[in-house]
């Protein structure tokens, strides 16, 4: 078990290194450069940008300012931003805490949601599961950012003493923090939740319809016993997976949905670097969040074996 | 089975799908014909609501938004059906090659493909749509980027097990060459799954390009599309909040479509959901 972890740890080194080779030849593939982006519409001598250039190191081919970039980030230096001189690891981590704890949040979010919901429909069928299931196939259909769109109209027209824009700082006031995360957190759990649902749902009932099951009831056990120790323990594999892979696609939309309730995390940071062609920041956002999907998918192949014996890497 | 059988009757799922898919497709083809007013073109009327004219109000500066929504349909569901189509283009035959040969080529294909499954998609589309820069083309040459990669995954799963299959065996042992051993005896058994996640794809493709226009990322304007829409609906929500109406539930819609087709193609061609 060590060994599997740490070899799919060792196997992240050269994916992510493939990353950061993408992410840096893709941004200076792309027609405008720093130079002429932070420009913008004022007419600068060709001078003028070729010394832009070779003060950020722009103006040596791609490979040579790779290699630099690369040997500072294995010392830990992400390097700095183009336009505020600053190291991008300091002013990344605040904004990556914050979309963390969104992502987190919503995670965490549409796992209750989803896993009761798809109990409840597994476990009382009929009507019940009728219900869930309608309900479910609508809200998978209706895209996080229209959830969040619909919900800050509502907000708006109905409680507009709710203030759905107060994004507060943890560090300031934890309580309405989270309060302030609440709606957007629960935008993007929506249709995650609906995953989630579906997948606990066919997997109880794939529990539930095996030998030793019948003989738990035959024994005279008691439902409820039968519910969590039967079919809950081992209808949580899936339900881990699925959850494990969703965070990635949380991730994503977090960067979405925080723009639309002005939340300061990643998603506007990213913005700005992308079309201010501030490649430093663009590169150290693109493998930090490479790096987050890949630890997930290694957390979601050890819980996999943890809960379920029968599951071996040897 | 009896010939309403085979043609998807019997399948309510299917049904529904594929009539809510027809009416999809008929917006893309004649949407222009079918819209009451040009998209573009403004009125004094401005932020009306639903009149007996304006069916569903007028937007800021007075274009009708019944009109705006059918063209804006057209521009949005076009761009997803030629993207989708060319991502399953190169996933087919990128997986058919990876899982058919096999070997060196296999892997070192498959270890890109790992490089690229380690970018949230959402993250990708924007990265790569921001660096190219907003337009049709490049929307459609982002969606068959990002989606391609899983395609292909699709797609190989199930040739690395049909290609051991005992007819391949045969039509091998007759003589048949790979390259039509590999397309005639092992691609046609593999079209259920590709199916089933075409339309999947389809789903999240609307997502990812009305996300995109969303966030001013779409085709450029004065050209409407729906998430443009949604987020102009959104600057002027306090004066007209009906016109929020109109653009989600199109998205809605056609996200449903989709979904509700992936669905019934999986009841009717018996894919085990993954």
């Amino acid at each position: 078990m060590r060994r599997l972890v740490l070899i799919r740890l060792a196997w992240m080194l050269p994916i992510l290194l493939g990353v950061s080779v993408v992410a840096f030849v893709l941004m200076r593939a792309l027609p405008g450069d720093f130079a002429q982006a932070s420009a913008g519409t004022t007419e600068l001598a060709p001078e003028a940008l070729n010394i832009i250039r070779r003060d950020l190191g722009l103006d040596r081919p791609v490979w040579e300012q790779y290699l630099r970039w690369l040997a500072k980030l294995l010392k830990g230096d992400f390097g700095d931003s183009f336009t505020t001189h600053k190291p991008v690891l300091g002013e990344l981590l605040p904004r990556l805490a914050v979309t963390a704890e969104l992502t987190l949040i919503a995670g965490l979010m549409a796992m209750a949601m989803g896993a009761s919901s798809g109990l409840a429909s597994a476990r009382w069928r009929g009507r019940t599961d009728w219900l869930v299931r309608g309900i479910n196939g609508l809200f998978l259909a209706v895209p996080n950012f229209v959830v969040a769109t619909l919900i800050v109209l509502l907000a708006g027209l109905y409680f507009p003493e709710v203030g759905i824009f107060n994004y507060t700082p943890f560090l300031t006031d934890p309580l309405g923090n989270l309060g302030s995360m609440l709606l957007p957190a629960f935008s993007l759990a929506l249709a995650v939740s609906v995953t989630i649902s579906e997948n606990t749902r066919a997997a109880v009932l794939e529990v539930s319809s095996q030998d030793f099951v019948m003989v738990a009831r035959a024994k005279g056990l008691r439902p409820s016993t039968i519910l969590w120790q039967y079919l809950v323990r081992n209808a949580l594999t899936p339900i881990i997976t699925v959850t494990g892979l969703q965070l990635a696609s949380l991730l994503g939309g977090s960067i979405l949905i925080e723009t639309i309730f002005t939340i300061p995390g990643m998603g506007q940071y990213l913005f700005d670097a992308v079309s201010g062609r501030n490649y430093p920041v663009v590169q150290a956002i693109v493998l930090v969040a490479a790096t987050v999907v890949l630890l997930v998918n290694v957390l979601v192949d050890v819980a996999y074996a943890r809960v379920d014996a029968r599951v071996s890497y040897d | 089975m009896t010939e309403r059988q085979r043609l998807g009757g019997g399948n309510a799922m299917m049904s529904i799908g594929l009539l809510m898919l027809a009416s999809l497709v008929a917006i893309t083809l004649f949407g222009t014909l079918i819209a009451p007013y040009n998209p573009s073109e403004t009125s004094a009327d401005s932020l009306a609501g639903p009149t007996a004219a304006h069916w569903l109000g007028t937007d800021s500066i007075g274009r009708d938004l019944l009109s705006r929504l059918i063209v804006g349909g057209r521009t949005t569901l076009l761009i997803t059906f030629v993207a989708v189509t060319l991502a399953v283009c190169c996933g087919l035959v990128l997986g058919l090659f990876c899982g058919y040969v096999g070997g060196l080529a296999d892997q070192v294909v498959m270890r890109i493909l790992d490089v690229v499954f380690a970018f949230p998609v959402f993250l990708l589309a924007i990265a790569v749509v921001a660096a190219l820069g907003p337009s049709v083309p490049n929307l459609i040459l982002t969606i068959a980027i990002v989606y391609t990669p899983r395609l292909a995954r699709v797609v190989r799963g199930p040739v690395l097990s049909v290609k051991r299959w005992d007819h391949v065996e045969a039509a091998r042992s007759v003589g048949v060459s790979e390259f039509n051993i590999a397309t005639r005896h092992v691609l046609p058994l593999i079209v259920s799954p590709v199916l089933v996640e075409t339309s999947l794809t389809l789903a999240q493709t609307i997502f990812t390009i009305t996300a995109l226009s969303f966030l001013g990322l779409g085709p450029p304007p004065p050209d409407p599309n729906w998430g443009a829409m949604l987020s102009e609906a959104r600057q002027f929500m306090e004066l007209a909040p009906l016109t929020v109406i109109g653009p989600a539930a199109a998205i809605v819609f056609a996200t449903l479509t989709f979904i509700v087709l992936a669905n019934g193609l999986r009841e009717r061609l018996d894919v085990a959901s993954r």
